[in-house]
């Protein structure tokens, strides 16, 4: 148990670092902008001054149509992800579970592109992607969780290999579902490719409600996902519903995956870093876990961003690849350590 | 420039060279820029048979004239029909062997691999080829192809004066020098007329948008950036270090092109251009300067390069072209 002191401490700690990243992350970009110029175009944006004479249009574009926006949809892509990666981890019990690595990301990703093939990207309105990717998300969810049970427990192996196998079987249905497309082929380059790139405040202010929602969700199952870490029997004992718990997290973590993936395409590693470095710092009870992420998985996103648009600016690198750079090494030290405990164990 | 194969996750890296294979129109400019690397001649006579090295180092004989040619580019489709041989293809990539119409009615050998850049190798040894021309990249099928005895000709135009040169080659290898001479000095003569015309104009400021988003453009190593320059165009991307890097449209904003150039592979119009958020304050969109460009015309390194040439020109001085 962690005192309370200390974990108030490490929330304000946290925002902290969130509010530097994020003045940061706006701060510097392919094209310098001053700080001073920053504050002082949002202070006019705030209207709580005049526009600066001497500040060009190029700067204020530069900075409220074009970094701000990416900046705040790393943010809130972030937060899902982060989010999602904690119920996944809860919910399977195993500290390896993250949405791409599990296959959701996949499974909302193929939702997504069917969508833009067979019914065409704007046809149903802004919510038509997010929606199939739910769809996608939440079936592989199901899937990959039947096959890696067995018995009562989740393993590290069968996870994984459920996982992979999930993703496989989907990245060749994808490739089967974008033969059939035709002029659409360049809507699905767009959305797996686009990254953070080309959203506007329109498209973030239509996902922000489902991702709140979705966080909502995750923190109505934090205390119960916290007894069912004592194992299902134990908690149906402590008046759990293990199956409605089970049935209602794997769509709390399939919706804010999709979220995160309609939005940016499939970015891996945040939803497995950040529940794991956090738990060092706040405990494992979810419910404290849940508000550190989400503060975490944000700083981790835009700075992961930050590196991706500045290393080679003026060319930009796809934010995913930072992601996996620093996350793969993470999580061969984390399966070497699960490997390590499983032998102890045995 | 063969993707690998199956893989748990798509991976974005090879999504983006795909695309830029597709968008490109197959034109991709090859190795470093160092003056063009045309076929090396080493004719072993003024008829046949003929021993050319091609642009990947390998010396093909043939013994006749060819009577049946396969292309594996729309670039090479296009120069076997400026030559007047068109009616001895029996095989052709794809779908995008589109100039002249006539080569739409050719059988089509392209499919294999995972993004359908690989010629179906059964449908190349079933039509006998004896001559096989196609462009740069697919080592391992070119190989096989050869293993077969079938007569893998590669041409790899780095620039336009590098496509008179390619011209000619495939001439001598059609045992058509003559047309061959005459379409090459043409296209020279063509594009040397845009050239000066635009070499009186002062260099415009200009972005060559191959996709968006990720916005993707040109670098400087490219077929296309050779085309750009030639036609008076001072681009934003020239110091680019890819050959299509993903660009910053913080950049692009701060560079504030004059003319703001898309391919229309990247299948947009130009009032989509300005509805994009950051692009309304590019000089080039606000002055209602966005020009869609037929991307076959620039992209294939074949006997329309020269209007490809024009179209840029007029494109980024229309006083001095109207």
């Amino acid at each position: 148990m962690i005192a309370p002191n200390r974990y108030r401490r490490t929330l304000l700690l946290l925002a902290g670092a969130l509010a530097a990243s994020f003045l940061i992350a706006v701060a510097v970009g392919a094209v310098w902008i001053s700080p001073w110029t920053s504050v002082r175009l949002i202070a006019w944006k705030l209207g709580i001054s005049a526009r600066p004479s001497s500040v060009p249009h190029s700067a204020e574009v530069i900075l409220f149509q074009l970094r701000l926006p990416r900046v705040a949809l790393a943010a809130v892509v972030g937060a899902a992800l982060a989010a999602s990666g904690t119920v996944f981890q809860g919910l399977f019990r195993n500290p390896l579970a993250d949405p791409a690595i599990i296959g959701v990301s996949s499974g909302a990703a193929l939702g997504a592109i069917a969508v833009i093939v067979f019914v065409g990207s704007g046809a149903l309105g802004a919510f038509a992607v997010p929606l199939a990717a739910f769809a996608g998300a939440l079936l592989t969810a199901f899937l990959v969780y039947r096959l890696a049970r067995i018995g009562p427990a989740v393993h590290v192996a069968t996870l994984l290999l459920a996982g992979i196998a999930v993703a496989a079987a989907i990245s060749s249905v994808m490739s089967l579902v974008m033969s059939f497309s035709g002029e659409q082929i360049r809507d699905i380059y767009a959305w797996l490719l686009g990254g953070l790139v080309g959203q506007g405040w329109q498209s973030i202010g239509a996902i922000v409600p489902l991702v709140a929602l979705g966080v909502l969700a995750a923190g109505l199952t934090a205390h119960d996902l916290n007894l069912l870490s004592l194992g299902e029997e134990r908690a149906a004992q402590l008046g759990v519903e293990v199956d409605r718990l089970k049935r209602r997290s794997i769509a709390v973590g399939a919706l804010l995956a999709a979220c995160a993936v309609s939005m940016a395409g499939v970015i891996g590693f945040v939803g497995l870093m950040t529940p794991h470095l956090l738990r060092l710092f706040v405990g494992a009870d979810h419910r404290r876990l849940l508000p550190a992420v989400l503060l975490a998985g944000p700083i981790l996103l835009i700075l992961a961003d930050l590196v991706a648009r500045t290393a080679l600016a003026p060319q930009e690198l796809p934010v995913g690849v930072v992601t996996a750079l620093l996350g793969a090494p993470f999580f061969l030290y984390l399966l070497r350590r699960e490997g390590r405990r499983a032998r102890a164990r045995a | 420039m063969r993707p690998p194969r199956s893989r748990p996750f798509p991976s974005l890296p090879t999504l983006a060279v795909a695309l830029a294979v597709v968008l490109a129109g197959c034109a991709r400019a090859g190795a470093p820029a160092s003056g063009p690397s045309g076929p090396t001649a080493s004719t072993t006579g003024a008829t046949f048979p003929v021993t050319v090295t091609d642009d990947d180092g390998v010396a093909v004989t043939i013994d006749a004239p060819p009577s049946r040619i396969v292309t594996f580019a729309p670039s090479a489709t296009e120069i076997v029909y400026a030559l007047g041989v068109g009616d001895r293809l029996v095989g052709v990539s794809g779908p995008f062997d589109d100039y002249p119409p006539a080569a739409r009615r050719v059988e089509e050998i392209g499919g294999a691999g995972e993004f359908g850049v690989d010629p179906n190798l059964e449908k190349v040894v079933s039509l006998q080829p004896d001559l096989f021309l196609t462009i740069a990249g697919g080592d391992r099928w070119k190989d096989r192809l050869r293993d077969l005895g079938v007569p893998v000709f590669t041409i790899d135009s780095t620039d336009l004066d590098d496509v008179a040169h390619d011209v000619e080659t495939v001439g001598r290898l059609t045992g058509t020098t003559d047309t061959a001479a005459e379409v090459a000095s043409e296209l020279l003569s063509q594009a040397d007329q845009v050239e000066q015309r635009a070499a009186g104009e002062p260099a415009v400021s200009c972005f060559f948008e191959v996709f968006y988003p990720p916005l993707l453009t040109v670098g400087p190593d490219t077929f296309i950036a050779d085309l750009l320059d030639r036609a008076g165009c001072d681009s934003v991307s020239d110091h680019a270090k890819a050959d299509y890097p993903t660009w910053s449209v913080e950049d692009l904003v701060r560079e504030d092109p004059r003319v703001y150039l898309v391919s229309s592979e990247s299948g947009v119009t130009a009032r989509a251009v300005a509805a994009r958020p950051g692009f309304g304050a590019v000089g080039a969109v606000a002055a209602g300067r966005v020009l869609l460009i037929d991307s076959d015309l620039v992209s294939r390194p074949g006997p329309r390069i020269a209007a490809g040439l024009k179209l840029l020109a007029e494109a980024l001085h229309p006083e001095a072209f109207a």
